[in-house]
């Protein structure tokens, strides 16, 4: 087993490599440069030229990226151009919205996606399942920005129940927070809903032609309790799967929730970062989220690995 | 109360300036006094940068400024040049400005503003390595101290236009001690640096920015009324339009022109135009085909119909351009009238320029919503006389690249506007070696005259005569297509009292105070 | 999108049973969403009521009536007729993305597969770089180095899922590289390419073209994704993301300018599913036990 893990971990270094040369290409191929954007009123050639010696713009791209690399070797993910603060400084401020918001639309999703998912999949092919298919497949169809804004027109403008804009740290205010992360959520959780309800109905079907199941029926046992007992319980590995997958799109990717509702978080930050081509921010930000990404797939195939123990030996 | 755009438009061409523009006039608030008290809450659409005036090189940090720190003189709603922390000032020789300070004024830390704090500040626009102001101060060479109220400054060249410079960035003080004592960290947290009505107080970088009353103002007369200011950055205009509607903020910097009528139509809402300093223009790239050739240049302006495009896409929220100068200058001169459209011109000046077919070229725009409708509006009338036009859309950074990199045949250039005409004139049209915002490539001897004999003479009549002058040939020479001098309207709650608006767009907050 | 292998594999087991149980019904709905969307768009300058491009801004902002079936939006161009025309823009957008990502990651899966080793390694480790990169900086930085427009949505699109494909096909390739055939062909002394193009290419083919018909659903709406934050095309031509970021502004005055191009994105994505459902049904043999 420590094999497995060790061989995996040591499979992930070339492609962190792979992503650092690639987000630094891309990012030093895009025309423009910070500096200008960032004094974008002022005409000023020598204190640009200055600016860019001081942050060693200047240099041959190729020693930019070794300079780079070496201080990444020491744990150094450098300063945001635009702000001078250190790229962690900027992800651990930035990170927080973001994964409240996320949880937030999980768990929404999961409040809605369960009780739908299961009565889909036991009351299959009849009019429930069928409505509740239906409103999986249109959670994923309908695309989140235009979500985002008829949620904004009904509960923000037209009956004002709920802020639009904004963010207030739950941590701090519970209700005022809880409020303002209400709106972005849902548009994020009922997308999450429909993935959710289809992967739990279809596992839950599979499960329920299993072997035990028959015979729990045999032995005289409700549905409700052959439900709950044993399928239920080996239903919902995939859905823990397709949720640890989706915590590291919902919490990089949640960019257009972020815009459209003014949220602080690190989908913003990064986008942001692009358009002022903050170099040391981006490439930072892109392979903490590689990062995070490559370690929750690690850990979802281990997990999987111990549970399904046919797999673990192949 | 609102002030209508088209009364607003009239008296902004008619008379030079207005006498007042805002929120419930002198004589209506003799009524009511002003209360003390409330925090305001502004809805701004990007994040600012810095606290630290000297290293800002963006918009939005000077909306912060104007209110925590003070420039040595200051505009009043002419844009006339009136004392700010200097009382006065006269000019022995023209190299020379002797600036009286105010006494008894106090940095928020409790060191004394005097002489020696204001030499300082100059110098470390001068001389600090990273400061952006560099090109602003470029023509003063010393300062020396007279009295500890009183300040010499010795320009290299004769610079008319500086003083209006020194109303904003290029003239405010900060406090040595905190300069000395906090090195850059006075980019983030700002603290006793300023003079202002107001004091730093928080910025939790991405989610507010605080500044609180400075009860120690110096100013007794009037405000400062606002117990805080609260600044939020909401980038998208139209959930900040919605966030205004809905009382979740007071004030709100920019009111698209989309949403004008609506926004004047709400009663829970009060729009102030603010005529701007602005001039919105493309630049047409001289060095190379096919707008080194003029007579193409000239036919491209007269198949454009301007008050169309200020019409149609600005919904009159602006007024078409004649030039770089706006209608809250001076130096406007209201007797040259905007290029209009003559179809049958711009294909004689095609066949001027062998290509009477037409042609086609690319213009490269900023990929906002109002530019591309813009952009389409001018497509189709180009269209019209046989000039295909294809627009490539970028972001604000390849914008500014391909600008000076002269990587561009026609480019969208939005010059924000400095009090002194030389700020929308200057930098762009002189020869320039090098980067610079002369993007256009243009250099011609009679442009470059005018242009320093501008900044030579101190007598505005005298400037005025130049710049109709340099107005008439830039319609001749087209090195650039002005189309509008925009409006920006600002929106608030009616709650908010007494907002004077200025035209440079600053939103000072010294004598607002609210119900 | 991406997943671990493992995951997939049982994703797709549970996916098809779900859909034989409820599938049957709603293919004819997609096959006739997509007949649809795919005419409209071939005979766009014909069905269009009016010239997408024409404005009219004394006609600005003009309510859903009788001339305008949608209403015109804020320089008075036809919402109705743009939409139409939109419709290219997207099913352009949708289809060419996915061919060429199934044609770059099937290119890469074979030569991955069949290679072995090194080569193999290397490229698969470049697939999961991709896949571990933030899809929508990927697309924004692509974007701004090639130029906003349909060619730099396509080929970021088509970068964003060459890692799907390539793994599907490379898989595939092990799979058939294993059996005996192949064995038996290559004894016989058969160029490797030959092997590939008549052994592993046909098998290959059936997952490919399910997970393709499976992806152009999700490439229109990525493709909407990126026009509303400002990629993609170019004025004054338009897709339906584009005309929704346009129209954004509008919501409260003239919603039908987002509405119209809002429900043509919807409907064709779904009816896309559908049939992107019921190829897989047909096609795929692991369907028929």
């Amino acid at each position: 087993m420590a094999r497995l893990v060790l061989q995996r971990l040591a499979a992930t270094v070339p492609v962190l490599l792979l992503v650092t040369a690639g987000v630094f290409a891309l990012l030093h191929l895009t025309p423009g440069d910070p500096i200008d954007a960032m004094m974008a009123e002022s005409a000023d050639a020598t204190a640009k030229a200055s600016l860019r010696a001081e942050l060693g713009l200047d240099r041959p791209l190729h020693v930019q990226y070794v300079a780079w690399m070496g201080r990444l070797l020491r744990g150094d993910l450098g300063h945001s151009i635009r702000n001078g603060e250190p790229v962690l400084e900027n992800v651990s401020r930035r990170i927080r919205p973001s994964l409240q918001l996320a949880l937030l639309a999980m768990a929404i999703s999961l409040l809605v996606a369960f009780p739908v998912g299961i009565a889909s999949a036991v009351r299959r092919n009849t009019s429930v399942d069928r409505v509740g298919t239906t409103f999986a497949l249109f959670g994923i169809c309908m695309p989140n920005f235009l979500l985002a804004l008829l949620l904004i027109f009904l509960f923000g403008v037209t009956l004002r129940w709920l802020p639009i804009s904004g963010y207030v740290d739950p941590a701090e205010e519970l209700v005022d927070g809880l409020r303002s992360l209400a709106l972005p959520a849902v548009t994020l959780g009922l997308a999450l809903a429909a993935v959710v309800t289809r992967t739990l109905r279809s596992s839950m079907l599979e499960a329920l032609t299993e072997d035990y199941v028959r015979t729990a029926r045999a032995k005289g046992l409700s549905e409700w309790r052959v439900v709950r007992g044993h399928v239920l319980r080996n239903a919902l590995i995939p859905v823990v799967t397709v949720l640890g997958l989706q915590l590291g799109t919902l919490i990089g990717g949640a960019v257009i929730t972020e815009y459209v509702f003014a949220l602080p978080g690190i989908g913003r930050l990064v986008v942001d970062g692009v358009f002022a081509r903050d170099y040391p921010l981006v490439q930072g930000v892109v392979l903490l989220i590689a990062v995070g990404f490559i370690a929750s797939n690690l850990v979802v195939d281990l997990l999987y690995g111990l549970i399904d123990p046919r797999i673990r030996h192949r | 109360m609102t002030v209508s755009r088209r009364e607003f438009l009239k008296a902004s061409v008619v008379v030079v300036g207005v006498p007042w523009l805002g929120l419930a006039p002198a004589a209506a608030a003799a009524a009511d006094p002003p209360r003390k008290g409330g925090t305001l809450r502004v809805g701004f659409y990007i994040e600012a940068q810095t606290m630290d005036p000297h290293l800002s090189g963006s918009k939005i940090d000077r909306q912060v400024y104007h209110n925590i720190y003070e420039p040595l003189v200051t505009l009043d709603t002419r844009l006339g040049v009136k004392p700010g922390l200097a009382e006065s000032w006269t000019q022995p020789d023209p190299k020379t400005l002797v600036f009286k300070l105010r006494r008894g004024v106090k940095f928020h830390d409790g060191t004394d503003f005097n002489a020696e704090a204001a030499k300082f500040n100059i110098e470390r626009m001068k001389t600090e390595p990273k400061s952006v102001r560099k090109g602003e101060v470029a023509n003063i060479d010393t300062v020396d101290v007279v009295d500890s109220h009183t300040i010499r400054v010795n320009l290299k060249k004769p610079d008319a236009a500086l003083l209006a410079t020194l109303t904003d960035r290029a003239g405010m003080m900060v406090s040595p001690k905190v300069v000395q004592e906090r090195g850059a960290e006075l980019g983030r947290n700002a603290k006793g640096a300023g003079t202002g009505p107001f004091e730093f107080v928080e910025w939790v970088r991405d989610s507010h920015l605080i500044i609180k009353r400075n009860d120690a103002y110096w100013n007794k007369q009037g405000g400062p009324y606002l117990d805080r200011v609260r600044y939020r950055p909401i980038p998208d205009d139209v959930v900040k339009l919605q966030s205004l509607q809905s009382g979740e903020i007071d004030v709100m910097d920019y009111v698209q022109p989309r949403d004008v009528a609506a926004v004047k139509a709400d009663k829970n809402v009060v729009v102030v135009d603010v005529p701007s300093l602005a001039d919105f223009a493309y630049q047409l790239n001289l060095t190379r085909p096919p707008f080194n050739n003029k007579a193409l240049r000239q036919a491209v302006a007269s198949a454009l119909d301007l008050e169309q495009i200020v019409k149609g896409v600005w919904l009159n929220v602006g007024v078409a351009a004649n030039g770089p100068i706006p209608p809250t200058s001076w130096a406007y001169d209201r007797s040259i009238a905007p290029i209009k459209r003559d179809l049958a011109k711009a294909k004689a000046k095609l066949a001027e320029g062998g290509q009477p077919n037409g042609f086609t070229f690319t213009m490269t725009t900023n990929n906002i919503p109002i530019n591309v409708q813009e952009a389409e509006v001018m497509q189709a009338q180009l269209a019209e006389a046989g000039i295909v036009a294809k627009v490539k859309l970028v972001d604000s950074a390849t914008l500014i690249a391909d600008g000076n990199n002269k990587n561009f045949e026609m480019i969208s250039f939005q010059w924000s506007g400095r009090p002194d005409p030389d700020g929308n004139t200057y930098q762009f049209l002189r020869t320039t070696p090098g980067t610079s915002f002369n993007w256009s490539g243009i250099s011609n001897p009679q442009i470059d005259a005018l242009l320093d004999r501008t900044r030579e003479i101190s007598n505005q009549a005298e400037r005025r005569k130049l710049y109709s002058e340099l107005t008439k040939l830039l319609q001749d020479e087209l090195p650039m297509l002005f189309i509008i001098h925009p409006i920006e309207p600002k929106a608030f709650s009616p709650r908010v009292q007494n907002y004077e608006a200025i035209p440079d767009g600053m939103m000072r907050f010294k004598d607002v105070w609210m119900r | 999108m991406a997943s671990s292998t493992l995951a997939s594999a049982t994703a797709d087991r549970r996916w098809e049973v779900l859909r034989r149980a409820a599938g049957a019904r709603l293919a004819p709905f997609g096959a006739a969403v997509l007949l649809v969307a795919v005419i409209t768009a071939l005979a766009a300058p014909l069905v269009a009521p009016h010239d997408p491009l024409r404005q009219n801004l004394g006609n600005a902002l003009a309510r859903p009536g009788r001339a305008h079936l949608l209403g015109t939006d804020n320089v008075g161009r036809d919402v109705m007729s743009r939409v139409i025309w939109g419709t290219r823009v997207s099913l352009l957008a949708g289809f060419l993305s996915v061919a060429i990502a199934a044609l770059a990651g099937s290119l890469l899966g074979v030569v991955a597969g069949y290679a072995g080793g090194r080569v193999d390694g290397l490229v698969m480790r470049l697939m999961d770089a991709v896949l571990s990169f933030p899809p929508l900086v990927l697309a924004l930085a692509l974007g701004a180095v090639l130029g906003a427009g349909l060619t730099g949505v396509l080929i970021a699109l088509g970068v964003v899922y060459t890692p799907t494909f390539a793994r599907l096909m490379r898989g595939q390739v092990l799979a058939v590289k294993a059996r005996d055939y192949v064995d038996a062909a290559r004894a016989l002394g058969a160029p490797g390419w030959r092997i590939a193009w008549h052994y592993v290419m046909p098998n290959a083919a059936t997952p490919i073209v399910v997970q393709a018909s499976l992806s152009v659903a999700f490439a229109i709406l990525a493709e909407a994704s990126l026009s509303f934050l400002g990629l993609g095309i170019q004025p004054p031509e338009a897709s339906w993301g584009s005309m929704i970021n346009a129209g954004r502004g509008y919501l409260q005055q003239a919603p039908w300018i987002v509405f119209g191009p809002g429900a043509a994105l919807f409907i064709t994505v779904v009816g896309l599913n559908f049939v992107g459902d019921a190829v897989r049904d047909a096609l795929d043999p692991r369907a028929r036990d």
